[in-house]
């Protein structure tokens, strides 16, 4: 099964404030094992919300919304998709990394088309497939 | 540029697990997804299931503490994402704008960190990631 695992942002990170040699170089050895491992499916950064932008759907209008989003205590920094066995070998993984200060790291389950009953025609299924065979995405 | 399309569903914070997206909700996205595929600025897209399945970790003072979701103080999560290869900010913005989104969603548009958007002390310090997004079979811009 694979999880997606979301690095909540910070002031440093909103900040455009890069991480220093030190956590960079602890973050390569972790994310190291990870591959070596055959957990890491991706791994990113995100440039702080600054830079970002929101669309808002709200009675069939869309309205644009510039970067920074002050008032959000949830925006993300960065994340890694994983391919693990259980919830709780994504969360063992987790515990091991490099992170400090109150960090926080959310762990979400990705929908995989086997979670799907009938609703999921077999021609949406092959509409999915089709996508991902062309994208090249790994799963 | 590679830019993340995060989509924040109204509500989604309070789903129960187990908690599946709509037959008709799924075709209507599957139309766009395509349309994002046949412009050729699709390079990933995920769902993810509810966070009352999910987790968080904390590392206060270094140690992780793990807490079960659902998370009662969070207001939005994500519920999932694209992620796609274009040209600009406006036209990552103008292709989120098409999306068949749903009263109250909110889709956020964050730009990804190239490894050429590092200072020199920082590409140094993180020498093979690239490599290791490549043998993680990650699409990058750069390939």
């Amino acid at each position: 099964m694979r999880f997606v695992i979301l690095v909540k942002a910070d002031k440093q990170s909103e900040a455009g404030i890069l991480p220093d040699e030190k956590l960079l170089a602890a973050m390569g050895k972790y994310n190291e094992e990870l591959v070596n491992a055959g957990v890491m499916l991706a791994g990113e950064g995100l440039h702080a919300s600054s830079k970002g932008a929101r669309v808002r759907f709200s009675g069939g209008k869309t309205t644009v919304i510039d970067g920074p989003f002050a008032e959000t205590k949830e925006l993300v920094a960065g994340f890694w998709i994983w391919e693990v066995k259980s919830r709780d070998e994504a969360i063992q993984w987790l515990k091991r990394a490099p992170f400090d200060g109150g960090a926080e790291v959310e762990i979400r389950q990705v929908f995989e088309a086997e979670d799907f009953g009938a609703e999921f025609t077999p021609e949406l299924r092959q509409q999915e497939e089709r996508l991902r065979e062309r994208m090249g995405q790994k799963k | 540029m590679r830019f993340m399309m995060l989509m924040i569903p109204k509500g989604y914070e309070q789903a129960t697990p187990g908690t599946m997206p709509d037959a008709e909700g799924v075709a209507r996205m599957m139309k766009y997804n395509e349309s994002l595929q046949k412009a050729g600025v699709l390079l990933a897209l995920d769902g993810l299931h509810p966070p009352s399945m999910g987790a968080r970790v904390s590392f206060a003072g270094g140690k992780p503490k793990v807490t079960d979701g659902p998370f009662a103080e969070a207001k939005e999560v994500l519920g999932g994402y694209w992620m796609i290869q274009v040209k600009s900010m406006d036209e990552a913005v103008a292709w989120a704008s098409r999306c068949p989104g749903s009263e109250n969603e909110v889709i956020e548009i964050r730009q990804v960190q190239e490894f050429a958007d590092f200072p020199s002390d920082v590409q140094k310090a993180a020498a093979g990631f690239v490599e290791m997004q490549a043998q993680a079979g990650q699409r990058t811009s750069g390939r």
